[in-house]
């Protein structure tokens, strides 16, 4: 390999080349959306390179976070990755080690989804870095993204302290062409050295930690202000009446703009990159300079609240940047264009063509919704949970399986594991007013490995009583088809433990267990109201379903051993009854004939469909 | 050269691969390159749009108004998507003929001087033996009309140098003969 060869690297292949870059030993991850591909590109390198890396895919973030925090304290590098919703479940951790500190460099990558575009908060991971005081990398492209990992580690292993690098969705999921590094070897061998007043510090010795932390903290700061890589001036070639201070992508996009405008003479930048802790002196400073000061970040307002004199700052206090959503090109844009004005600097032309967004209004075009794939075996579950149980609350969960809101038969999705917990949470606030509505909790294989067995065993053993259906299809699919504990496949792909679904649900406690095939609409129909029945029998309980069909997407062979070929014969009256409560992408209403159809480019042969149409007219051939 | 490209169709018609084709292409001409691709729930059949920056820039992200080529895979993907296009940009879409096209979007067009062209690009590509080739045809089409500014030899190195061994003599056939067609589509007989 060449010195200094250029590749086109998605910003998570980008991070994930400088961990080996940086020599790191372990990584770690439970995959989420944005940040799901770092693995995948550690393991690829692994082989490309021949490293001896180990790289696992968790069963939850939590327990990503711990399995690398022990590497470090052996003295290796390692590396946590998940998506910004998943410390929260690590946090605990997190906080934690901020006390106790690691050894070997440990980098937490968390990817922010400011939007969201995939996620059920916009939080921002830098908040989090303030939370615990660690130290917070915030870079703006692929490449720089790469270079603050190795940063990240030496920084990690200077002051003994967790790391985070947060990339948002538009680094993640950038694609650049970026200059490559030699990896690095650390010949390091596990060697943990025994210190149990630090690594299990009671609580009396943890305000000394604290104290530690504290005084660390304040030495990073003081290097974060003579640091000129990440933190620096894009200087005005005249005196600049307004300065504007930004960091991750939104420095690329104004960077963008301003070249676009010819603007980048009449503006001072200054580029933040470790936004905690801020460098609070250089800030001051560039503030100081300026008649005013615009604060440009996302998600949050992490720089715009750490900085103590804000009388000269516009942001996001100010009303001057949106309080949510993503900052676009075009909304980056429109804050650009106000300010420019209220300063009397520019008029920038108003963005967009107002006659052309009129007219493309006029068409009325409907938007493309997300659905679950044609063939999928969730619809066909959601489909015979409607039809046994139209009447029930349906607590869901975070998958694929979101889509069941398509179908009506998704009444919750609040977090990774609420499907069972919320079910549990309803049945008891009804039971407790001697009431019994039927309640059906749908939750996928992976989420259930992720936090299904701990709210499973707590509502066995405090009597809740609902239907629980646990769609398996052996893989977690919406993050981009990773391996689950129940596939028995590891992150490498080699053979690891296979863990058995029902096994587990036993040891949770249940002592109703069926196991069915979805595409069996007529028998999961069935099943489904014994199970609602055994929820109200007096030595009832909860009942589980385990509907067990692989992915299509994955599996594309399994799906073609048993073909249903179905037609759409003339009894169809185009009521349209199965586009809107079955929604296969690949029936299509024909106008001209009235009729539905079927697309056979979409279409593979699943044969669910049939049960769908009131009138019969989906059949077999 | 400087050159930003708005790449839109629906999950699974190839808009990431059109991307990487682009991305590569940018390396082989030593140009530095940006660009980003929606991912997740977008993939279940929804919208996918990606975004490509060649020449110097710094975001991955093209504002409404600068883009200079959309490449179209689907009629309905196009409106969602015009905005970004500049004045005086250049359309292609997968689209039987313009006469589809809304017509006093087409108008509208044409007083911003952007230049519309449609391609049966899914058409030409069944007739080949492969539907998934409509994004490389739609692609070879506008080099062919000479409209855009990459060259026919450039593209199809990198066309076979990111295509999969099996796909590779199909990708290039048809390839070669979109080209064509672009080209012949300039000389209307
Ligand atoms: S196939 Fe059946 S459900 Fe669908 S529109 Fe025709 S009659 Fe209605
Ligand atoms: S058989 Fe019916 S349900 Fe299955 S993919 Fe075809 S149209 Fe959709």
């Amino acid at each position: 390999m060449a010195e200094k060869e250029t590749r086109i690297l998605l910003g998570n292949a980008a991070i994930a080349r400088g961990l080996v870059e940086a020599g790191c030993h372990v990584v770690t991850s439970y995959p989420g959306t944005p940040s799901s591909e770092i693995i995948p590109a550690v393991v690829e390198y692994k082989k490309e390179l021949g490293l001896n890396t180990y790289i696992e895919w968790s069963a939850n973030e939590k327990v990503a976070f711990d399995n690398a925090l022990a590497a470090s304290l052996t003295g290796k590098r390692s590396a946590v990755a998940m998506k910004q919703v998943g410390l929260n479940v690590a946090s605990d951790s997190l906080l934690s080690s901020a006390y106790t500190g690691v050894i070997g460099g440990m980098v937490v990558i968390s990817c922010d989804d400011p939007g969201p575009l995939s996620s059920q908060t916009e939080q921002d991971s830098r908040f989090f870095a303030m939370f615990a005081k660690v130290p917070a990398y915030d870079p703006s492209t692929p490449q720089e993204a790469k270079e603050m990992v190795k940063e990240a580690f030496e920084l990690s292993e200077a002051y003994q302290i967790p790391v985070i690098l947060r990339p948002t969705i538009k680094v993640s999921h950038a694609k650049q062409s970026v200059k490559i590094s030699p990896v690095k070897v650390l010949d390091r061998k596990a060697d943990f050295k025994k210190d149990p007043e630090r690594w299990a510090a009671t609580p009396k010795y943890r305000f000394v930690l604290h104290k530690k932390l504290n005084e660390a903290l304040k030495k990073i700061e003081e290097r974060f202000e003579q640091e000129s890589r990440w933190n620096y001036e894009v200087k005005a070639s005249r005196d600049a009446p307004l300065g504007i201070i930004t960091c991750s992508v939104s420095f690329a996009v104004l960077m963008d703009i301003l070249e676009e405008l010819d603007l980048k003479k009449e503006i001072n930048i200054f580029k933040v990159g470790t936004p905690f802790p801020l460098p609070q002196k250089r800030v001051a400073d560039f503030i100081e300079r300026h008649k005013r000061v615009l604060v440009m970040e996302e998600t949050d307002s992490v720089i715009e609240y750490q900085i103590v004199d804000k009388s000269k700052v516009l942001g996001r206090l100010t009303g001057h940047i949106p309080l949510q959503g993503e900052l676009t090109p075009d909304v980056i844009y429109d804050i650009l264009a106000r300010v420019l004005k209220e300063m009397g600097m520019a008029d920038l032309e108003k963005s967009g063509d107002e006659r052309l967004a009129k007219l493309i209004e006029d068409l009325n075009i409907d938007v493309r919704r997300p659905t679950l794939c044609a063939g999928c075996p969730e619809r066909a579950a959601f489909f015979a949970i409607k039809r046994a149980l139209p009447r029930a609350i349906y607590s869901s969960d975070i998958g694929c399986y979101t889509l069941g809101l398509n179908l009506k038969a998704v009444d919750t999705v609040l977090d990774m594991g609420a499907g069972i917990t919320l079910a549990s949470g309803f049945y008891h606030a009804y039971h407790q007013d001697e009431n019994d509505v039927p309640i059906v909790a749908t939750m996928g294989d992976s989420t259930f490995y992720h936090s299904g067995p701990a709210s499973l065993l707590n509502a066995v053993y405090n009597k809740a009583r609902f239907v629980l259906v646990i769609m398996d299809n052996e893989i977690t699919a919406m993050t981009g088809m990773q391996p689950t504990p129940g596939s028995g496949i590891t992150a490498e792909g080699s053979k690891g433990e296979k863990i058995s679904l029902e096994e587990l649900i036993k040891g949770c406690g249940v002592r109703w267990i069926k196991t069915i095939d979805p595409y069996d609409v007529e028998n999961l129909i069935v099943l489904l109201k014994e199970a609602r029945k055994y929820t109200q029998k007096r030595d009832g309980g909860i009942a589980v379903i385990v509907a067990r069909h692989p992915c299509l997407i994955r599996y594309p062979d399994v799906c073609r051993e048993n073909p249903v070929k179905v037609v759409i014969t003339s009894d169809c009256d185009g009521c349209q009854y199965c586009l809107d409560y079955f929604e296969c992408p690949a029936l299509y209403l024909n106008e001209e004939k009235d009729r539905v159809e079927i697309d056979r480019n979409f279409c593979v042969d699943c044969g669910v469909c049939i049960h769908a149409c009131p009138k019969g007219a989906i059949i077999p051939v | 050269m400087k050159v930003q490209i708005v790449l839109a169709g629906i999950g699974g018609q190839g808009i990431l691969f059109s991307s990487k084709i682009f991305s590569e292409l940018g390396l082989r001409l030593g140009l530095d390159v940006m660009g980003s691709e929606t991912h997740g729930m977008s993939q279940r059949g929804g919208s996918v749009t990606a975004h490509l920056k060649l020449g110097g820039y710094q975001s991955p992200m093209i504002r409404t108004d600068t883009a200079d080529i959309l490449y179209s895979f689907e009629e309905k993907e196009t409106y969602r998507t015009l905005r970004f296009l500049r004045r005086a940009g250049t359309c292609f879409i997968n689209l039987l003929s313009e006469d589809r096209f809304d017509k006093k979007i087409l108008d509208h067009l044409k007083k911003k001087e952007i230049t519309l062209r449609a391609y049966d690009a899914s058409g030409a590509a069944s007739k080949i033996g492969s539907i998934l080739t409509a994004n490389i045809m739609l692609i070879g089409y506008s080099v062919g009309t000479g409209l855009v500014p990459f060259r026919h030899e450039d593209l199809r190195c990198v066309l076979a140098s990111v295509s999969k061994k099996k796909d590779l003599k199909m990708n290039l056939k048809a390839f070669d003969s979109a080209v064509r067609e672009g080209r012949s589509s300039l000389n209307p007989l």
